[in-house]
C-alpha cells in the first residue's frame, strides 16, 4: 500500500515554511485570485516561488490551487498562470472546473493533477468520470466515510483524498453546489487581486464565501404565530482522529488539513500532530486513537475559537459590504443547533 | 422559434396543472427521490406520464436524481431503464457520474446538463457533448455576456431560467426534516408547506424545500426578454417548484405573451406584467446574475 500524504495549508510563506518544518510532505498554496479563499489567504507570485524553493529543498512538494471556476474570458490567462507555476517547479494543481483538467493534462503531462472539494461529487462515478479526464487524485466531500472511499476505489485507480474532518451527515452539502453567498452579496475585485473579467462569488476566485452557513437563521414556516427556531445550517465539521486508521485501511492517498486562513501556529501544530498519528498507524507503533484524545480536544478547542472569530468577521464583510448601514452582525454562537 | 418550459414533478401535477403556455415539460424533480411520486423516483409511472405530455402536444425531458450517493446509483439505473424505450425527447442530468452510467447502458437520447451541473466554461461545455450532452443549464451565478460566450464559442444549445426562485443549494438530507420536524423518521411531506429561512439583519430570505434551498426572491426577466433573444437565446425556463398550478400556468401565459411579441417583431408592454408578477412574489422579485450583480437585486432595465 502507497503510504499515505499529508497535504498541509499555505495561506502565507510563514505557514508554508512552518508546515513543512513540522513535516508535511505537499503544500497547497492559492495564488491571487484564483483560489476558494480571499485574497488575505492567498499568495503573491513572488511568496510562491520562495515556497516552492523552501518545500523543494527539504523534500517536500506544492500543488497550486486553482480550484475557482474561472470565467469563460480569463481561461487563456489561468492556463498561462498554470504554466507559469510549473515552470517554477510545482508538483501538481487542484482544479474544479471539469474542462480545465483535460486541457491541463494536455499542456503538463507530469502534473498531478487533483480533483477539488469544489466540484461536488456525490458517488464514485463521478470519480470516475474525472479519471477518465486525466485527473490522479479526487477531494471526496466531508460527510464521506470509509465505504464510499472503498466504492471509488473499486470503481477505478483515482487516488482518493480526504479532509482531516470527521464525517457528517446532516445540513446543506458544501462547497461545490452552493451560490448562497453570491445571492446574497458580491464585492468588487481588490487593485492587488488584479483582476477584472467579470463580477464574481465564492466560487469564482478571491470573492470569498461569506459561510453563510454557519451563522444563525430563523427556520419555519412564515404563517405559524411561535417563534421560529435559529439554528445554523449545516454542524461543524470536527477534526478527524477515530477514522483515521480505518481510512488509511480504506486506502486513502493523501490526507488534507484545511485552514489557510488560521493563524500559523494552529497549523504547525497540527501538521505535527497528524504526523505523528499517521505515522503511528503505519508504523503498527500507535493504532488506539484513544491515545491522542486530550491532545486532540485541546487542538479542536483552539480551531474551533479561531474559526469563530473567522466566521464572524466573514459575516460582517457580508452584511457591511456595499451598504451605508448600521446593521452589525450578531457573533456566532459557538453551538450548533445539530451538534447540541 | 423560442421553447418555453417549466418542470412537473408527478402525475397529480401533471394531470392538474394548466401548461397552455409551455412548449416543453421538464418531468420530476431531481431534488428528493421521496417527493410523492416523483417521475425522477417512479419509473411506473413514466409511461402515462410522457403519453398525457405528448397529447398536449408538449416536448418532453426526464429530470433524473441530481445528487445520487452509491447506494441511490441502482435506483437512478431502474428508471433510465424504464425511460430509455418511452418517448422523452431528452434526460436532465446533473451528476457527471450518470453521464457514464447513461454511456454504459447503451443510451442514444440526447442529455441535457441541469442546473447542479457547475457548467461554468465553454471547456466544460465540450467535454461535456462528447458524452452527449446537447443542451446545458449554466450555473445561475453566470452573467448573460458569459453566458452568451458560453453558447457561441461551444457552440451548443443553451437553457436559461427566467423567472421563478433560483436553486441555490442542493444536499442529500432533507433539511425539513431534520429541523422543523426533527423525531420523523419517514417523509411525510413536510415540504408542502412552505418553509423560509429569514435573517433581520441584511435583510435576507431564503426559501427552503428540504433537500434544496432556493432563492427568496422570485428571478423575473420578463422585461429583458428581448437582450435575452438579442443574445440568441432561445430556450427559456420557469422555476415552478413548491409553487401553485394557477401560479405557474399565470407565469407562463405572461411570458409567452412576450414572447410571441418579440418572434412577430411586435412591440410589448411590460410594466404591467411586471406588476402582476411581483404580486405573486413573497419576497419580491429579482434579475439573479444576469446583470453581474448579487443575485438578490432587482436592476430594472440598464
Amino acid at each position: 500500500m502507497a503510504r499515505p500524504t499529508i497535504l498541509a495549508p499555505a495561506g502565507r510563506l510563514e505557514m508554508a515554511r512552518a508546515a513543512v518544518d513540522a513535516g508535511a510532505d505537499s503544500l497547497y498554496v492559492g495564488p491571487l485570485g484564483w483560489s476558494r479563499r480571499p485574497y488575505e489567504s492567498e499568495m503573491g507570485d513572488a511568496d510562491i516561488r520562495r515556497a516552492i524553493d523552501y518545500a523543494g529543498a527539504r523534500g517536500a512538494d506544492v500543488r497550486i490551487l486553482l480550484n475557482t471556476f474561472p470565467s469563460p474570458f480569463e481561461y487563456d490567462a489561468w492556463l498561462d498562470a498554470a504554466e507559469r507555476y510549473a515552470d517554477w517547479g510545482c508538483s501538481g494543481f487542484i482544479l474544479s472546473d471539469p474542462g480545465a483538467i483535460p486541457r491541463l493534462r494536455a499542456r503538463l503531462p507530469q502534473a498531478v493533477l487533483h480533483v477539488s472539494v469544489g466540484s461536488g461529487i456525490s458517488n464514485a462515478e463521478d470519480a470516475a468520470f474525472y479519471r477518465a479526464l486525466g485527473a490522479d487524485l479526487i477531494v471526496v466531500p466531508y460527510r464521506w466515510g470509509e465505504a464510499q472511499v472503498q466504492a471509488v476505489r473499486a470503481q477505478s485507480d483515482i487516488g482518493v483524498e480526504v479532509f482531516l474532518f470527521e464525517t457528517v451527515q446532516t445540513g446543506k452539502l458544501c462547497p461545490g453546489r452552493c451560490i448562497m453567498s453570491s445571492y446574497l452579496k458580491f464585492r468588487d475585485w481588490t487593485e492587488m487581486e488584479g483582476r477584472d473579467a467579470f463580477h464574481g462569488s465564492a466560487n469564482r476566485g478571491a470573492k470569498e464565501c461569506y459561510r453563510v452557513c454557519q451563522t444563525r437563521w430563523d427556520f419555519g414556516p412564515i404563517d405559524v404565530e411561535q417563534a421560529a427556531p435559529s439554528l445554523k445550517l449545516r454542524r461543524d465539521a470536527q477534526l478527524m482522529l477515530e477514522q483515521i486508521p480505518g481510512m488509511i485501511s480504506a486506502g486513502v492517498r493523501c490526507f488534507k488539513l484545511s485552514g489557510r486562513e488560521r493563524p500559523t501556529p494552529i497549523i504547525r501544530d497540527l501538521v505535527a500532530f497528524y504526523r505523528r498519528v499517521i505515522d503511528g498507524v503505519l508504523d503498527g507503533a500507535c493504532t488506539d486513537m484513544a491515545a491522542y484524545a486530550e491532545e486532540m480536544r485541546v487542538l479542536e478547542h483552539r480551531w474551533v475559537s479561531e474559526k469563530r472569530k473567522r466566521v464572524g468577521t466573514l459575516m460582517g464583510r457580508a452584511v457591511r459590504y456595499g451598504e451605508a448601514t448600521q446593521d452589525q452582525v450578531a457573533e456566532p454562537r459557538q453551538v450548533s443547533v445539530h451538534a447540541a | 422559434m423560442f421553447e418555453l418550459s417549466t418542470d412537473v414533478p408527478n402525475l397529480q401535477a401533471l394531470r392538474g396543472g394548466d401548461y397552455d403556455a409551455f412548449d416543453a415539460l421538464y418531468l420530476g424533480d431531481f431534488s428528493c427521490p421521496d417527493y410523492p411520486k416523483n417521475f425522477s423516483s417512479h419509473p411506473e409511472t413514466l409511461a402515462e406520464g410522457v403519453r398525457i405530455a405528448r397529447d398536449q402536444g408538449k416536448r418532453c425531458y426526464l429530470r433524473l436524481y441530481a445528487v445520487p450517493s452509491n447506494h441511490e446509483l441502482d435506483d437512478v439505473r431502474r428508471t433510465i431503464d424504464a425511460a430509455m424505450g418511452l418517448p422523452f425527447d431528452a434526460f436532465e442530468v446533473h451528476n457527471m457520474g450518470l453521464l457514464r452510467v447513461l454511456r454504459e447502458m447503451g443510451c442514444t437520447k440526447p442529455l441535457h446538463l441541469g442546473v447542479f451541473g457547475n457548467l461554468y466554461t465553454h471547456e466544460t461545455a465540450r467535454v461535456l457533448k462528447d458524452y452527449g450532452v446537447t443542451r446545458v443549464y449554466p450555473n445561475p451565478e453566470l452573467s448573460l455576456r458569459e453566458i452568451r460566450y458560453i453558447k457561441d464559442e461551444t457552440p451548443i444549445e443553451v437553457l436559461v431560467q427566467v423567472h421563478g426562485k433560483i436553486p441555490l443549494v442542493i444536499s442529500e438530507t432533507c433539511f425539513i426534516m431534520e429541523n422543523a420536524h426533527q423525531g420523523a423518521e419517514t417523509c411525510s411531506f413536510f415540504c408542502s408547506k412552505s418553509h423560509w429561512l429569514t435573517r433581520s439583519q441584511g435583510d435576507w430570505s431564503l426559501k427552503d424545500a428540504g433537500r434544496m434551498t432556493l432563492s427568496g426572491k422570485d428571478l423575473c426577466m420578463i422585461e429583458h426578454m428581448d437582450r435575452l433573444a438579442e443574445a440568441g437565446l432561445e430556450h427559456f425556463f420557469v422555476h415552478g417548484h413548491g409553487e401553485e398550478r394557477a401560479r405557474v400556468a399565470a407565469v407562463g401565459r405572461a411570458y409567452r405573451r412576450v414572447l410571441n411579441a418579440i418572434a412577430g417583431g411586435e412591440p410589448c408592454e411590460t410594466q404591467g406584467l411586471v406588476e402582476a408578477l411581483s404580486a405573486f412574489a413573497e419576497m419580491g422579485l429579482c434579475n439573479g446574475y444576469y446583470f453581474e450583480s448579487a443575485g438578490q437585486h432587482y436592476v430594472g432595465r440598464p
